[in-house]
């Protein structure tokens, strides 16, 4: 079960808790998450950057039938978030309205608790997207 | 060379409270048993998605055959998410061409409704990315439904304009009699269904059920030992970006149609000799960004061209798919086969098919990342 390691929580820290991204030298595109290779050349002239953590709101759902861990958060706002640097993200929604969320809104990346692994286990963080002033 | 499918079962796909992985793979045998004497086997391959997640059972193709007492054998299990069970006829494809296999099983099978509903929406996330997309409670339900959204925005549909899909699944089902949901539905009961991810509603999902189906598959200088047959003409397969951001053209499955390709081109046929699909239509939108990137329909046409089941002269989904048949994940793949099959030799749809020579089963996992299409050609 991906909740349960320490291990993996740490050594993902910085694509989870920082957006940190591929940008290609050979195309010009950038990606998230992270790849060994350019997702569309192919390419090993890559870098790793880290994100500004904003971006606009290009489409989403709301899920009602949540996977079990999540029924805290029931129901979860998803969101399709593109980056100011060009990629893309599907990212958790939060502290908004539901009726006030919109395609085109600002959105800016947040640190925020994704689960609790039952009453003695970790607590895993990542970001979520919270509304920008519009 | 060429492999046959000389006959095939498939159990009715249920909530079998009574019945585990092993008792349901032995009526699935037994079922086997009504179209041959025996089975003489050399090969078993197991196809599952997620019996590691539903029942704790690794190696499950060792414990099932065990449970059978079918030993001495070739065996393996296979898994590609959604589309394990056509991952596993394309090896056992190849096994034989290859001469290693004489006569095996393909058996496809999972058991969905041993766990809370919460349960399997966990297990159905592990389609995706461990490590940075898991996290975020994305499962391919979420991703759909982000593609429902933009596909009706960039098509201009409302989402009644959807109703087509599932409202013709279960027109097909009730006369499938392995499928689980054999009922009709209205646009009343579509539009008052839970919302599962908005706009994506229950009758737009296929539904939690247990399935096992089995395909007998042999060489050819077996064949004049069986009164019904039909060969593996074509085979594709193709895999592409597996999260949904990264894609750039988020409305077309290129995995579908590299895998569609390849198989005509194995078969040496053109689309328009195929009078029969089943395609895997997991949720409403899917299907119709399915037939769009198959080409049966230039893009963003599909839910307007499809009618009375069909898209052109193409009989699509006549068990009712994934949407009514049912979908048990590792077995779906195997029940797409079993009723190409039974179609070819006559005995399902023939009062709406009629003799047909050519039919393809369109399989793939969450929203396309992987994509098979298997092409069967009726021989006797």
């Amino acid at each position: 079960m991906f909740e349960k390691s320490p291990a993996k929580i740490w050594r993902n820290r910085d694509v989870v808790y920082r957006l940190k991204y591929t940008y290609c030298r050979r195309c010009g595109k950038s990606f998230y998450p992270p790849r060994a290779r350019c997702v569309y050349c192919g390419s090993q002239d890559i870098e790793y950057r880290y994100s500004s953590g904003r971006g606009v709101l290009k489409e989403y759902t709301i899920v009602y039938q949540v996977p079990k861990g999540f029924g805290e958060q029931s129901p979860l706002v998803i969101g399709l978030v593109e980056l100011d640097e060009g990629f893309r993200v599907v990212s958790q929604i939060v502290d908004v309205e539901l009726d006030k969320i919109r395609v085109g809104m600002r959105v800016e990346a947040v640190l925020r608790r994704m689960f609790v692994d039952g009453p003695t286990g970790l607590i895993q963080y990542g970001l979520k997207f919270t509304p920008l002033p519009q | 060379m060429k492999s046959y499918i000389v006959a095939s079962s498939a159990i009715k796909i249920d909530r079998y409270y009574e019945k585990g992985y092993k008792e349901l793979f032995g009526d699935a045998v037994e079922e086997l048993y009504k179209y041959v004497d025996e089975l003489d086997i050399d090969t078993l391959i197991i196809s599952s998605m997620a019996s590691e997640l539903i029942d704790h059972q690794s190696n499950p193709a060792v414990i099932l055959s065990d449970y059978m007492s079918i030993r001495d054998i070739r065996i393996y299990r296979v898994e590609s998410g959604e589309a394990s069970g056509a991952a596993a006829v394309q090896l056992a494809d190849s096994l034989i061409k290859a001469g290693v296999s004489k006569k095996l099983l393909v058996v496809g099978i999972d058991k969905l409704s041993d766990l809370p509903v919460s349960h399997m929406a966990h297990a159905y996330m592990a389609l995706k990315d461990a490590d940075y997309i898991q996290i975020q409670g994305v499962s391919p339900l979420a991703e759909s439904a982000i593609l429902a959204k933009l596909y009706m925005r960039e098509y201009d549909y409302s989402y009644e304009d959807l109703f087509i899909w599932p409202y013709t699944m279960h027109q097909n089902s009730p006369e499938t009699p392995h499928a689980q949901l054999r009922f009709k539905i209205s646009p009343d009961s579509y539009k008052e269904s839970p919302i599962l991810a908005e706009p994506l509603r229950l009758l737009d999902s296929y539904p939690f059920g247990d399935g096992v189906s089995i395909l007998y598959m042999v060489s050819q200088e077996y064949l004049r030992e069986y009164d019904s047959a039909v060969s593996v003409e074509g085979t594709g397969s193709s895999n592409d970006i597996a999260d949904l951001a990264s894609r750039e053209d988020l409305l077309y499955f290129k995995t579908v149609r590299r895998s569609f390709e390849q198989a005509l081109a194995m078969a040496n046929i053109d689309k328009s000799h195929i009078r029969y699909m089943e395609i895997h239509d997991n949720y409403t939108p899917n299907a119709f960004l399915i037939i769009e990137s198959l080409g049966l329909v230039e893009r963003g046409e599909a839910p307007e061209k499809f009618e009375n089941s069909m898209i052109n002269s193409i009989h699509i989904n006549l068990s009712g798919g994934l949407k009514a048949r049912g979908h048990p994940w590792g077995a779906t793949g195997i029940y797409q086969i079993h009723e190409i099959f039974s179609a070819l030799t006559g005995s399902f749809k023939k009062s709406i098919l009629g003799e047909i020579e050519y039919g393809l089963a369109q399989s793939m996992s969450g929203i396309g990342e992987v994509s098979y299409c298997t092409i069967l050609k009726r021989v006797k």
